[in-house]
């Protein structure tokens, strides 16, 4: 593993971490102590990060939000690589009329804009719970996923191994299972880890238009848009999450990227 | 003797090929400008229970081809094959996944053979778990003697294929073939990827499962030596046909096609006291997208009788001199003396 | 005669953690003005590093060892400087590789490939260019140059490629031309047409040749000399007729075993024992011994030297040395 990767890797786990462990330790996101007074402050030993216009704690904000937007995007590539990795292998696969099919499907979901399905979707839906939110993120991601692994499959299909198990008597289940879907894998790891930071960057720009997760539920992407007025007087509000978002984003680029060189030459 | 002509034969074939033809069609942008090319045009043969029977060619003579149809790899376009007296299409899918117990292929390229995912015992215990040859308690002893039988540590099983060198991996093949106890086995190239001193232990464990098990092989092969080596009988193919068929001595020793005395004379011989006038063809061979109407060799062919007959009229396969040989000039020897 | 090239102590390292590779190890050999001399060997054994290393063309990493010489017409090549090098590079040593697919250009027409080659080592007009591709063109044998000189690599067989190939390297004018397995991607009727062609072009020319080969038949007929490599080292190096009639080391007897003869009068060859070690675990003293049918004590520990067993014939055995003890 190269160092970037391991930098990459790093500041994942470590931002993982922080969504997990922060809000214990940081206390209630939305509590507004002292809204006259506490508001716009300074980092101190109090606040360790300072306090937004209605006095709540930017570090208990940011690590609930870090949970919530996190947990999203994690979901929502999972979704993704599942549900994608089934069709791509199915269309892959399938000889004839339903192969074709499948892969009209595949062609259908490439063709939609996902930035309008995904507007208008969670407008009509409204508020929604953040894991709702990462399967709807889920299911408009599967297209890229599916388009992938159905190359890989048909790649794999006329991989000399493949025939060896089809010599052996091996039905196409479970020439499917064992020899074709384990070698898609690299690349939907590849994949998904990339996808990573499309999710993140997703989730905090839908938050930001205001149809993600939506106040006073705490987001990255929320925190930048009720910050957006305060970027003269109190820019710190505006570049936490903004450092946020950059970390966490360019760390699964990282971490993908090397994952992709590392896997690219065929275990030789 | 094992075995005769490509016509005759003096026990029932095991495998019995007859007029097997594959036709692919190359892309083209659009259907109807990609060309077809006949990768296999009309080939026949026989295999014997315990013969090995060697097909040889230069790339393109789709003597590859030939083997991947025979075990329905791939379908052919046209023409039978019988195995133990089965006619292949006439089988129901789930019957020919029962009849692959009996018949395997053993491939070229021993870096592309093996899935680099899976253990080298998992591997060789994929057909054991398809066909249910063992409980499952018993698999990994039955793959350890396996290992063992191709000349292995049987404790290699729960390593990967990327720890072996070639010649290894080769006898990894060979173990996955044998472990559904088949009686045929197609050999593809199964030494031409292997370092030459490793080549001849490879050879030699397949002369001796052979002799052991009683297999029949079909031995695909470019080189000649090595043909003469393994096989009883020789097909030696040229742009999808056989254009002379017969034993291994016969063929070898006294060739009567021209391109098979041109592929004789193209063996390296590592004595050089022994180098004779070599015969070089000039070309090469045509693509099998557009091969010449008549005889297919035609446009190489350097035999003295060649004329407007060999251009226009494709030769039959017909017996002379204990081989059957598709040449209308066959009679009369293209390299006198020889 | 004097040599034309003369490698002594040709040593090739790959730094890395613990001790380095070192596939190519004190290789010492010559080559004369228009002599074959094969170089032949298994994969792995250090051929094509060495080859690679007369015109100093090593990957990235490699390490020339400090007393390693490639003397050609005099000039320690090794002590050029990159741009010094230039001049000999192509004009007076040529390469022709393995795969005629890849060292072509796929999206250039040959004739202009072959054009590029004669201007980067001369000025000429591009008329005298054209003349001179179509000359070359037919030195190496392609029917109707005027036809094929527009063609693009994918329109020619293997064969043709591998012509193209030659008729660059040939553009120079090169006094060596090293071919790196430059038969091994084609059909064994084909073979038998480039091998009878760079046979041709030696003599006519009175151009050397060093042509690397991992099969010892192709080179019977051909070459003058015989250098056998087997893990980094020469083991022996002889006549050829010599080599094949009495090959000395037993790593050599044992690839003549190894290749399949028409003439078989047995039915099993009698292959070498065990495989070809990786690079990194090469062993002590003879590195052949561990495969070795006569190995005694003294091969486990000491390495021995290429040394004359006989008139045109050196080996690097201590049995067939006669020094066993």
């Amino acid at each position: 593993m190269t160092r970037l990767a391991r930098v990459g890797l790093a500041i994942l786990t470590l931002l993982a971490a922080f969504a997990i462990v922060g809000p214990w330790i940081a206390g209630d996101p939305n509590a507004q102590p002292d809204p006259v007074n506490g508001s716009l402050l300074l980092p101190s030993p109090a606040h360790w990060l300072g306090t937004d216009q209605l006095s709540r704690d930017i570090f208990a904000r940011l690590a609930s939000g870090a949970r919530i937007s996190l947990a999203v995007a994690a979901i929502a590539v999972s979704v993704a690589a599942v549900f994608g990795s089934a069709l791509g292998l199915a269309a892959g696969a399938a000889p004839g009329l339903a192969g074709r099919l499948l892969q009209r499907l595949i062609d259908l979901g490439l063709a939609l804009p996902r930035i309008i399905v995904l507007l208008v979707v969670l407008a009509a839906l409204g508020r929604m719970h953040y894991v709702l939110l990462g399967v709807v993120l889920g299911a408009t991601g599967w297209p890229a996923v599916a388009r992938l692994v159905r190359g890989e499959t048909l790649r794999l299909r006329h991989a000399q191994y493949v025939a060896a198990a089809r010599a052996l008597g091996a039905p196409p289940a479970r020439v499917l299972w064992y020899e074709i879907f384990p070698g898609t894998l690299p690349a939907v790891l590849v994949a998904s880890t990339l996808g990573l930071a499309d999710a993140i960057l997703l989730e905090a720009g839908l938050s930001f238009i205001g149809v993600g997760i939506r106040p006073p539920e705490a987001s990255w992407g929320g925190m930048l848009y009720e910050a957006r007025d305060y970027i003269g007087s109190a820019p710190w509000l505006v570049f936490i999450p903004c450092l946020a978002l950059v970390a966490a984003t360019s760390a699964a680029t990282l971490l993908g990227d090397a994952l992709r060189r590392s896997l690219q030459p065929e275990t030789r | 003797m094992l075995g005769g002509t490509g016509s005759g034969h003096l026990t029932t074939p095991l495998l019995e090929v007859a007029g097997l033809v594959k036709h692919y069609r190359t892309g083209g942008l659009l259907a109807r400008t990609g060309a077809v090319v006949k990768a296999v045009d009309g080939v026949s043969f026989t295999v014997a229970p315990g013969e090995t029977l060697g097909l040889v060619g230069e790339s393109g003579s789709g003597k590859t081809t030939v083997g991947r149809t025979v075990l329905r790899l791939e379908l052919p376009t046209d023409g039978v094959v019988r195995f133990e007296g089965t006619d292949l299409a006439s089988l129901a899918p789930g019957e020919l996944r029962a009849l692959r117990r009996r018949m395997q292929i053993v491939f070229q390229d021993p870096f592309a053979s093996l899935n680099p995912r899976r253990t080298v015992g998992a591997s060789v215990a994929e057909g054991i778990e398809i066909h249910r040859l063992a409980p499952k308690r018993e698999i990994p002893q039955r793959v350890a003697n396996l290992l063992e039988e191709v000349g292995l540590d049987g404790s290699y099983a729960s390593k990967y294929p990327h720890e072996f060198s070639g010649g290894q991996r080769q006898r990894i093949g060979i173990a996955r073939a044998l472990a559904v106890e088949p009686r045929f086995i197609v050999c593809d190239e199964p030494v031409s990827a292997l370092d030459v001193s490793v080549q001849a232990q490879v050879l030699n464990l397949l002369l001796d499962l052979r002799d052991h098990r009683g297999l029949a092989y079909l031995f695909i092969a470019h080189d000649l030596a090595l043909v003469r080596q393994i096989a009883h009988r020789v097909a030696v193919m040229y742009l999808g046909t056989i254009v002379e068929i017969g034993t291994a001595r016969t063929v070898i020793d006294s060739p009567r096609h021209p391109y098979t005395q041109a592929l004789v004379s193209a063996v390296p011989e590592p004595d050089p006291a022994k180098a004779t006038a070599r015969i070089v063809l000039v070309g090469d061979p045509p693509s099998p997208a557009a091969p010449p109407p008549g005889c297919p060799f035609v446009t190489r062919c350097f035999h003295p009788m060649k004329d407007e007959r060999c251009v226009a009229e494709r030769p039959r396969l017909r017996p002379l001199d204990g081989r059957d040989v598709a040449c209308h000039y066959a009679e009369v020897n293209a390299v006198g003396g020889r | 005669m004097t040599p034309l090239l003369e490698v002594s102590d040709l040593n090739i390292s790959f730094p890395r953690d613990g001790a380095p590779l070192v596939p190519v190890d004190d290789v010492s050999f010559m080559v004369s003005p228009g002599e074959l001399v094969a170089l032949v060997g298994e994969s792995g054994c250090g051929k094509t590093l060495t080859g690679l290393a007369l015109p100093r063309l090593l990957p990235r990493g490699a390490v020339l060892g400090p007393r390693s010489a490639v003397r050609f017409d005099g000039t320690d090549l090794t002590r050029l400087s990159e741009r010094e090098l230039r001049s000999y590079r192509g004009r007076r040593i040529a390469m022709v590789f393995q795969d005629p697919m890849t060292s072509l250009n796929p999206v250039m027409r040959i004739g202009t490939q072959i054009a590029e080659a004669i201007h980067a080592h001369r000025k000429v007009s591009s008329r005298d260019a054209r003349e001179r591709v179509l000359a070359l063109l037919a030195e190496v044998g392609i029917a109707d140059p005027p036809a094929r000189i527009n063609a693009y690599p994918h329109q020619l067989s293997g064969g043709m490629r591998q012509r193209v190939l030659i008729a660059m390297a040939l553009a120079g004018q090169p006094d060596l031309l090293i071919a790196d397995e430059p038969t091994t991607a084609l059909d064994v009727t084909v073979q038998a047409q480039i091998l009878e062609l760079l046979d041709r072009l030696r003599a006519a020319r009175g151009m050397a040749v060093l042509l690397i080969s991992h099969d010892l038949g192709i080179v019977a007929g051909r070459a003058d000399r015989v250098l056998v490599m087997y893990a980094g080292r020469i083991v022996e190096s002889a006549a050829t007729a010599q080599l094949f009639a009495h090959p000395a080391h037993p790593y050599t007897r044992g690839l003549f075993a190894s290749i399949p003869r028409l003439d078989a009068t047995t039915t099993r060859l009698t292959p070498i024992r065990g495989t070809v070690p990786r690079p990194d675990q090469w062993p002590d003293g003879c590195r052949f011994h561990p495969r070795c049918p006569v190995a005694v004590s003294r091969c486990l520990t000491q390495r021995p030297p290429l040394e004359l067993v006989a008139p045109d014939q050196r080996a690097a055995c201590w049995v067939a040395q006669g020094a066993a003890t």
